[in-house]
């Protein structure tokens, strides 16, 4: 076989394993139902804050958690307990998207990433 | 529309402005259209003078446009919505540079500017011979750049947007009150750059990036001409020194956004694989391909459909990044996502059209041709009439992918003779199959969001962990690579000669290599971690060893075989730089340390409390916390306009054993009332390694002064054995409870029955004091009697006791100074991180060596 045949099957396996394990690995989008039917599964839920509610922090107990109530797109609300300190500017938030898993009644996130006014030049920082 | 007749707006420079706007589209579309007469019929000087005079009149307006735009913002003139979105009145004279770019259309018109300059130097050094078809290419993507800038509309659509319009008119911010006061510029102040953006990078980043990007128009427009002209080979030549040009500006201003993240931004580190960073990228690694395959033809020939696809593939991944990181696509997933303008529209078909070009050009059937020409444009009205547009994309994408492989098979010159695998054209042609793949793979996991749209999915963007497993086998094969394919000669290469030269550095890199990693990775980590982590232990390793290799490799030929001669060793630099910047990223990521551990919380999970792991940790302004290798004591905040300093200073242990100040840190918090709060890190840089702290939560207000002993109003608490009572400074758990008589005794003789409450109070360092508040019963009358705890600053008294229920109250009074001011911290350790920034500079000096080497040569040639 020419050499060249040969580096074009690798460059096709290296693909196929591309699209094979980001499709398996990739977690979905999701909502509050879905988290809580598969608990053990880490899902990207999006929402946005319940700003009426306040949001508990207190460093001096945990720097490093947080909680406050998040309604999801299909208007379900859970409490949240995010294992971080509170975002930066978190009241100006449009919307916010949690990584984590549902642990009883509560979704425990890991990660946050939000968006911010649109008035604003860059869209949201991550934290 | 009403009627006001305004004080004193500027109106006639935004006309001005406006004028230069519509001059540059349509000298540039004269200029394109002249230059492709030109290309047609070569002796015409008629289309030639045409052309040339419509690009220097483009470049002229685009010259005008910047430098309107500067005029505006120099004098704030608020009344234009540009001026006013970025800029105000406080702002320091040295970020007019930056309200210039942080706006889309700012930012567009940059790119359009370093076209122009790029323009004119191509056009008066390029060989007669290919001026009218590069230049005919490089005036059509000018088009397509000032159309963005328009904010026409044609229908419902608006084309482009368009910088100089007025705040009054702007639809975004009609809703604002004093737009409709005709004196409302008399006291108007901008609404001012973004908190995160006002630092000196923001002044240098961007224009390095935007002329990198440029950069990549001039390969392309190169390897397009030797399609058309269907000259595959004599355009390589010409544009190799362009290619080296675009690897170096391009890659210099990545790495400045690099650095920018690392000393601003407080993700803690330097590259988060976020959608803006990977888009730039992946241009830069394709342009890398391009050049090196370059290289392979200029010496040996062959290779011609890699290098022609490299090339074209670089810039119209740029036109990739643009349409992903400004249409809005992106949304939930990316730092970096701008605000959709509404030009997601226009952004596509801006790509599409330059793929559709390439795609034709390719087929050399004219029957063919045509019907993909006529095809595509069916399917773009039949989108824009009828819908269904992202089925439509997709087939048109099939579609045009199918008649790409069958041209090349059909019509695209193949090489006769096959390369031996002892031959530094195979190997340095792996080596560009295999950037290409690599940024194959983060242009496929990037693009999630937009593959979400097209198939309607709902998956959620690819995590930083996934992206290294795979980005690490690359960079490891890439690094073997750039270590041994000098070795080869070109056709053909003797074995026994080749493992001769590498074996010096072979075995010198495994051995340092080993020596390094097994302390690093394989002696505490290896035995505990899970299968996952082992093979990521294994494969920086592997990543740390095959670095090592590569930089000993470089070393070696520069001095053994150019015998220490810097001239020629332009590419052997470059390459110990690349090694550098893998092998310090890999070690400054991979042993990161939180330093930040919270100490101090450690009693407190006596009382049941679930702790995470702890990241952050609490600092009361005058307390001394272990952290890290350092005592950090927070002296206080700091405001300097809007900005707040939180000063700490950090303690060690001097060769005496006592205590010494080491350094001092500023972390600082940007207040901006209308932008909100945005933190700043502070780090402080040792040769080995980083200290790198910020602030993650923080009270900006200043305190008041308070009498020393007032107390606030009390409080009281109802609670049972063990339950807790949270006072501002302390946590107080309810012990026990003790009577010095039974209830029998006291009913029998006339005495007291105190029952004493044992509190235990713990404050912020895990110290624990007792309190003893006690309820007195003497004849059926409760006598009052208050324990202090002075330490503390706390008052308690016994207040009721309820038999029935089990429970007590207690009351509770708290100092007022007793809420003292603390800061929530967040500290990293980043070991060695200097190799990468060394890395950085290394590459980018050997880049400049090999192109001023490769100048000097040609000039030498021409004589």
């Amino acid at each position: 076989m020419k050499k060249i045949h040969i580096l074009g099957i690798v460059v096709i396996a290296v693909a196929i394993g591309v699209i094979f394990t980001s499709l398996q690995s990739s977690a979905s989008y999701s909502d509050f139902a879905e988290a809580a039917a598969n608990p053990d599964t880490e899902y990207h839920v999006v929402g946005k804050l319940n700003k009426t509610v306040p949001v508990q922090y207190d460093p001096k107990i945990n720097a490093d958690e947080c909680s406050f109530m998040m309604l999801d797109n299909k208007g379900v609300e859970k409490k949240v307990v995010l294992h971080k300190s509170v975002p930066q500017d978190f009241q100006k938030s449009e919307q916010i998207v949690l990584i984590g898993k549902m642990e009883g009644n509560e979704f425990h996130a890991n990660e946050i990433l939000m968006k911010c006014p649109s008035k604003y030049n860059d869209g949201k920082p991550q934290v | 529309m009403d009627k006001t007749a305004y004080i004193g707006e500027h109106l006639w420079v935004g006309n001005v402005g406006n004028a230069f706007v519509i001059l540059s589209l349509v000298a540039a579309l004269l200029s394109a259209v002249g230059y492709y007469f030109h290309s047609k019929e070569v002796l015409t000087s008629e289309w030639k003078k045409f052309a040339s005079i419509s690009f220097s009149i483009h470049s002229f307006s685009v010259i005008g446009i910047a430098a309107t735009l500067f005029f505006m913002l120099f004098n704030h003139y608020y009344e234009y919505s540009y001026v006013w979105q970025h800029s105000n009145n406080d702002m320091p004279m040295q970020y007019i540079m930056s309200c210039f770019w942080e706006g889309q259309e700012g930012s567009f018109l940059l790119w359009a500017f370093w076209n122009v300059v790029l323009g004119n130097i191509l056009r008066k050094t390029i060989d007669a011979k290919w001026e009218a078809p590069t230049m005919a290419i490089f005036a059509l993507v000018q088009v397509f750049l000032a159309s963005m800038l328009l904010g026409v509309f044609i229908g419902d659509y608006k084309l482009g947007t368009n910088p100089f319009i007025l705040l009054r008119e702007n639809p975004e911010f009609a809703n604002l009150p004093f737009v409709q006061i005709p004196n409302y510029l008399e006291k108007l102040d901008g609404r001012g750059l973004n908190p995160l953006l006002m630092n000196y990078w923001m002044t240098i980043h961007p224009p390095t990036l935007f002329l990198g990007f440029s950069s990549t128009l001039v390969p392309f427009v190169f390897a397009i001409a030797g399609l058309w002209k269907r000259d595959f080979t004599t355009w390589q030549k010409p544009a190799l020194t362009w290619t080296f040009f675009s690897i170096m500006i391009l890659g210099t201003g990545i790495l400045m956004g690099g650095a920018w993240a690392y000393e601003a931004l407080s993700f803690g580190g330097f590259w988060a694989w976020d959608p803006v960073e990977n888009s730039s990228l992946v241009p830069w690694l394709v342009m890398v391909g391009a050049g090196h395959v370059m290289i392979i033809n200029k010496n040996k020939g062959g290779s011609l459909f890699m290098t022609h696809l490299l090339a074209i593939a670089s810039f119209l991944l740029v036109l990739y990044s643009t349409f992903l990181t400004r249409s809005g696509i992106l949304g939930n997933s990316s730092v970096h996502a701008f605000t959709d303008l509404g030009m997601q529209a226009q952004l596509v078909i801006y790509v599409l059209t330059f793929v559709l070009i390439c795609v034709v050009l390719l087929i050399h059937d004219k029957l063919i041709r045509v019907s993909y020409l006529m095809i595509s444009v069916l399917m773009l009205f039949a989108g824009i009439s009828f819908g269904h547009k992202i089925t439509l994309l997709l087939i048109w994408l099939a579609l045009s992918f199918i008649i790409t492989i069958y041209s090349y098979i059909k019509f695209f010159p193949k090489e006769e003779e096959e390369e031996s695998l002892y031959s530094r054209e195979f190997w340095m042609f792996v080596g560009s199959l295999v950037f290409l793949l690599s940024s194959l793979v983060i242009t496929y996991f990037t693009s999630i969001p937009v593959l979400n749209k097209l198939f309607s999915l709902e998956k959620a963007p690819i995590k930083i962990a996934d992206y290294n497993l795979w980005q690490i086998p690359f960079a490891i094969v890439a690094l073997l690579l750039v270590a041994v394919t000098q070795y080869f000669k070109y056709k053909k290469t003797d074995p026994k000669q080749f493992l001769k030269h590498i074996s010096l550095s072979g075995v010198l890199s495994v051995v340092f290599g080993l020596s390094a990693v097994i302390p690093l990775y394989f002696l505490k980590d290896y035995s505990t971690s899970s299968n996952i982590d082992k093979w990521n232990l294994i494969s920086y390793a592997l990543l740390f060893i095959s670095a090592l290799f590569a930089v000993f490799c470089n070393l070696d030929y520069w001095m053994r075989i150019l015998k220490g001669k810097t001239r020629h060793a332009g590419s052997s630099i470059a390459h110990i730089g690349f090694a550098l910047i893998l092998l310090g990223a890999l070690i400054s990521t991979s042993k990161k340390q939180t330093i930040s551990q919270n100490t101090s919380r450690k009693n407190v999970t006596s009382l049941g409390e679930n702790f995470s792991a702890q990241k952050s940790l609490v600092l009361t302004k005058g307390d001394t916390l272990p952290m890290g290798n350092y005592l950090v004591t927070y002296i206080g905040k700091e405001r300097k306009g809007i900005d707040v300093f939180f000063n700490m200073e950090y303690f060690a242990k001097d060769k005496n054993g006592k205590l010494v100040k080491a350094f001092e840190l500023s972390p600082m918090v940007q207040d901006n009332p209308r932008m909100g709060q945005a933190s700043n890190p502070d780090t402080k840089h040792f040769i080995g390694s980083d200290i790198y702290t910020h602030i993650t939560y923080a009270d900006l207000a200043d305190n008041k002064e308070v009498k020393a002993d007032t107390y606030k109003e009390p409080t009281n608490f109802v609670g049972h054995m063990h339950d807790t009572i949270f006072a501002d400074n302390a946590i107080i758990l309810i012990d026990s409870i003790t009577t010095n008589l039974t209830e029998e005794q006291y009913s029998k003789n006339d005495s007291l029955l105190i029952v004493t409450a044992v509190l235990k109070a713990t404050d912020i360092n895990g110290k624990v004091y007792r309190a003893t508040p006690k309820y007195i019963l003497k004849n059926n009358t409760v006598l009052p009697d208050e324990f202090e705890l002075n330490e503390l600053g706390l008052k308690f008294i016994f207040w009721k006791i309820n038999p029935n229920e089990g429970s007590i109250e207690i009351q509770m009074s708290e100092k007022v100074n007793n809420t003292k001011e603390f800061v929530v911290l967040e500290a990293y350790m980043f070991p060695f991180i200097n190799v990468l920034w060394l890395g950085c500079l290394v590459m980018v000096i050997g880049t400049i060596v090999a192109i001023v080497e490769r100048r000097r040569v040609n000039k030498l040639k021409a004589q």
